[in-house]
């Protein structure tokens, strides 16, 4: 006889609609045995009753349909954001609204190196909310004039480094190209603007920054950083499949105390000529999965991102005259790279921030389904931040799914009010109203590390829509929050093609849970967000959030 | 230590305009020197089996010292890996993507000084590139690729008419002004456009008109015999390194290349570096000779001969 446990809770959100809500759960070898009342004891035998979540109200765990490995890694790097921000640890990093705070805290990191010449990095910075503000060369020498200081930009793309990094990366006034920034006399300021500008600074520290994700520890900090927010899945959305890499989570993933499914979606091919390859890398590594890590779906980039000016936008294009966008991806190769990806039966997720790029996708899908029927194929397009109401009806026909990324309204909405979209298409941002109104299937989602993971957040985000700035962007494009939560949960599983097996609380399904202290459909909308997170369940086994 | 920079060629151009075919050519001709390349994937990379002395996932390496990496899905990783091997490689080429505006990545040429930025070639497939420029999606892709060139190779040429070419050549000049221009087939591309590795041959004279060493044959000199011509001096002097810098920013047409290790005002001794329209100046040790040289090197009948020996005779100061 196996064991049966039934779990009690104040209430079980089920996220199915024709049984919302349940009060017991009785769970068997890690699945979802039973769902209802104190009825469903009727014939069960010999079961264990477990109280513990007697007062709390339990939701399917959460899905993080697009987030990164990175997150985990970032964290040995101090954190110099502007937004509070949780450690995987659970220490919070508050957020530095000053540039002096921002020195101060580096100081305050760098007297705990015991190596004077070991550089110190940190990450998370994003000058847009310092208004006049400068950070130069001049504030992070006065954290130190030896140690070499990098601080990484939110946005991945910039850094700000000190004279002694300046010095030891080789880069002076004669240096002449243009991602150096300069003071007014010619002289570096210390702000390193892409790829060439950096180049020589992440040399110099051995390209940490960007090798950081695939190591045990990193893997490891990941699951915690997520599971404190109540998320029992979550993607790892471009890997590359490299043998150590995969043999790290198939070792980690199979420790019963790691308490995270991993869904790693592979790097695609960048044109057709290397496309069986892939395809065949992808076959490999699917025939490997388990219930804790999950291969198989493949990536394509097509586009950049909306801040950076990178994103491909069609006609007005962005709203303060810069110029468009860059192609990942070649326009010429989605067609086909899409067809054959799609025509091997394989599910893409699609990068696609500007509207130009969301078309060049919906065109290429939709002549590949013409070649090739398929049904459920569950592509899904990720971020699709500025697609208006006829791509959505477009998705719904073609069966597209959509993952945006409305923290994005949050953090970057002032932004793209004031100067990349403007006010008119940044209120149909991230536009979570009109995909449901049109029956795309939907999730949201953080992107972490560039925002925070955290579900109840981004859930937030879409059901509220207001920028740090206090502005409501595009009232109309509000969900409701059980809508916000599906997207959260088995919205969320169905993007990943795994909403068979997680993202609800039904019979037969793997038992997941988030535990949460109150209960997030009866809260104020305004506190969704601060519903405290308790701890999760993975597969009927308890991890306590404060782990 | 001070190590002499790596120097850096990069190769760019749209999907099919043939920096595969380039990069192959390169890596079997590449002679004496080690040559590593930086592609986007093997894949599209044909290398002769035979050249092949051993692989490893993501490095070929071939019998003549040239060596071969993936890219992947990281260029910075790519290339720190590149400029950290043993023995270090003489020559670095990054194959940008198809899709990538090349003078983004050749920057980096001149933000590391362990490497310099030798020249960025950008490929044209005479065939499609007037249609790519025209494609609502592709056109300002395109343009930026070809802007970005010190040289431009309108490739493919045997596969379209004269008349099309003529057109064709006509649009590049009136698209990127000034930038040289070579018709090429099978991306049978003169050494002189990849690499110096001719014009560091001191003398100047020890090399082939078409800017491959001297001393062994060049493949070259049949096809493109007529081709080049190259023009050479040796002065006493110093001269004003102002002079030079304002010269070699804007190179005077028909010169394709143009290097000098020059006594100036400024340092003892500078290397002088000139690639199509564009040119550096850095500090150098002293040579045997005490004398400053330079040579350049141009199409035939289009190396601005007198203008070079007036200007050079000219930027000397007066004592």
């Amino acid at each position: 006889m196996r064991d049966i446990t039934v779990f009690r809770a104040r209430k079980f959100i089920t996220m199915d609609p024709v049984r919302p809500a349940a009060t017991h759960v009785a769970v068997r070898d890690g699945r979802i045995l039973a769902v209802g009342g104190d009825e469903i004891w009727q014939g069960l035998g010999a079961a264990r009753a477990d109280d513990r979540y007697a007062d709390a109200v339990l939701m399917p765990g959460l899905v993080e349909a697009h987030s990164h490995l990175m997150e985990g890694a970032l964290w040995k790097f101090v954190y110099a954001g502007y937004y509070d921000r949780r450690d995987p640890e659970g220490r919070l990093w508050t957020g530095l609204k000053s540039v002096d705070g921002i020195v101060e805290r580096l100081a305050e990191m760098e007297r705990t190196l015991a190596d004077p010449d070991a550089p110190l990095l940190a990450w998370g910075f994003d000058p847009v909310y310092f208004g006049e503000q400068r950070m130069t060369v001049r504030e992070l020498d006065a954290v130190s004039e030896r140690r070499p200081i990098v601080l990484l930009h939110a946005s991945f793309h910039l850094m700000n480094v000190n004279s002694a990094m300046l010095r030891k990366a080789g880069i002076t006034r004669q240096t002449d190209i243009e991602g150096i920034a300069r003071h007014a006399d010619g002289e570096p300021n210390g702000e390193l603007q892409g790829f060439a500008a950096m180049f020589p600074v992440n040399r110099a520290i051995g390209n940490v920054m960007r090798t950081v994700g695939v190591t045990e520890e990193g893997v490891w900090r990941f699951a915690r950083v997520a599971q404190r927010t109540g998320v029992t899945t979550a993607t790892d959305l471009v890997n590359n499949l490299a043998e150590p890499g995969v043999r790290l989570l198939e070792d980690v993933t199979s420790r019963e105390d790691y308490p995270l499914r991993i869904v790693p979606i592979y790097r695609g091919p960048q044109a057709l000529a290397t496309i069986e390859q892939d395809l065949g890398l992808a076959a490999l590594a699917a025939a490997r999965s388990t219930d804790k890590l999950r291969f198989g779906a493949m990536k394509l980039t097509l586009d950049g991102s909306i801040t950076g000016y990178t994103a491909r936008l069609r006609w007005p294009g962005y709203h303060n005259g810069k110029p468009n966008g860059i192609w990942i991806m070649s326009p010429t190769e989605v067609h086909g790279v899409v067809a054959r990806i799609h025509g091997a039966g394989v599910q893409l997720h699609i990068h696609t921030n500007g509207d130009e790029a969301t078309g060049l996708a919906l065109d290429a899908i939709e002549a590949a389904l013409e070649k090739h029927p398929r049904p459920d194929h569950r592509h899904t397009l990720h971020h699709c931040q500025t697609a208006d109401a006829a791509q959505f009806r477009r998705m719904a026909r073609l069966g597209v799914c959509a993952n945006l990324f409305v923290n994005h309204i949050y953090y970057w909405g002032d932004v793209h009010y004031a100067q990349t979209l403007g006010p008119s298409r940044a209120n149909r941002m991230n536009a979570c109203g009109t995909a449901r109104l049109h029956g795309v299937p939907l999730a949201i989602h953080s992107d972490a590390p560039v925002t925070p993971i955290g579900p109840l957040f981004t859930a937030w985000c879409a059901a509220v829509r207001r920028t740090a700035g206090g502005r409501v962007l595009g009232e109309g494009e509000r969900i409701t929050v059980a809508d916000a939560l599906h997207a959260v949960t088995l919205g969320a599983a169905y993007t990943l093609a795994m909403d068979g097996e997680i993202g609800s609380i039904e019979v037969g399904k793997r038992a997941d849970f988030c535990v949460l202290a109150d209960d997030p459909l009866a809260v104020p909308v305004e506190d969704l967000k601060d519903v405290p997170v308790l701890g999760t369940m993975l597969g009927g086994r308890a991890f306590d959030a404060a782990q | 230590m001070n190590v002499s920079p790596i120097p850096l060629t990069v190769i760019g151009g749209f999907l099919g305009a043939g920096k595969s075919t380039l990069v192959n050519r390169l890596l079997a001709q590449a002679g004496d020197s080690r040559v590593t390349v930086l592609v986007n994937d093997f894949g599209a990379i044909n290398i002769d089996a035979a050249l092949i002395e051993s692989r490893d996932g993501e490095t070929i390496s071939l019998a003549n010292g040239c060596v071969c990496c993936s890219i992947g899905d990281d260029l910075v990783d790519a290339l720190i890996r590149a400029m950290e091997r043993q023995p270090a490689p003489d020559r670095i080429v990054i194959e940008a993507s198809g899709v990538a505006d090349p003078w983004r990545i050749a920057q980096v040429g001149l933000s590391d000084p362990a490497l310099r930025l030798d020249s960025v070639v950008v490929l044209a497939d005479a065939e499609t590139v007037r249609a790519h420029a025209a494609d609502r999606y592709l056109a300002d892709t395109i343009r930026g690729q070809l802007r970005a060139g010190d040289y431009l190779i309108l490739n493919k040429a045997d596969l379209v008419t004269a008349e099309s070419l003529a057109a064709t050549r006509g649009w590049l000049a009136a698209t990127c002004p000034d930038t040289p221009i070579f018709i090429a087939s099978d991306a049978d591309v003169p050494f002189v456009f990849l690499a110096d590795a001719g014009l560091s041959a001191w003398p100047a004279g020890a090399m082939h008109a078409c800017g491959c060493p001297a001393g062994r044959p060049c493949r070259h000199e049949q096809a493109h015999g007529e081709l080049f011509e190259s023009w050479s001096i040796e002065l006493a002097g110093r001269f004003r390194a102002d002079a030079l810098r304002a010269w070699l920013r804007a190179l005077p047409a028909g010169v394709l290349r143009t290097k000098g290790l020059v006594a100036t005002d400024e340092w003892p001794w500078a290397v002088m570096h000139g690639v199509g329209r564009r040119g550096t100046l850095a500090c150098a040790a002293p040579p045997i000779s005490a004398r400053s040289a330079i040579v350049a090197i141009g199409l035939r009948g289009q190396l601005p001969i007198a203008e070079l020996d007036a200007f050079f005779r000219g930027a000397r100061l007066a004592d």
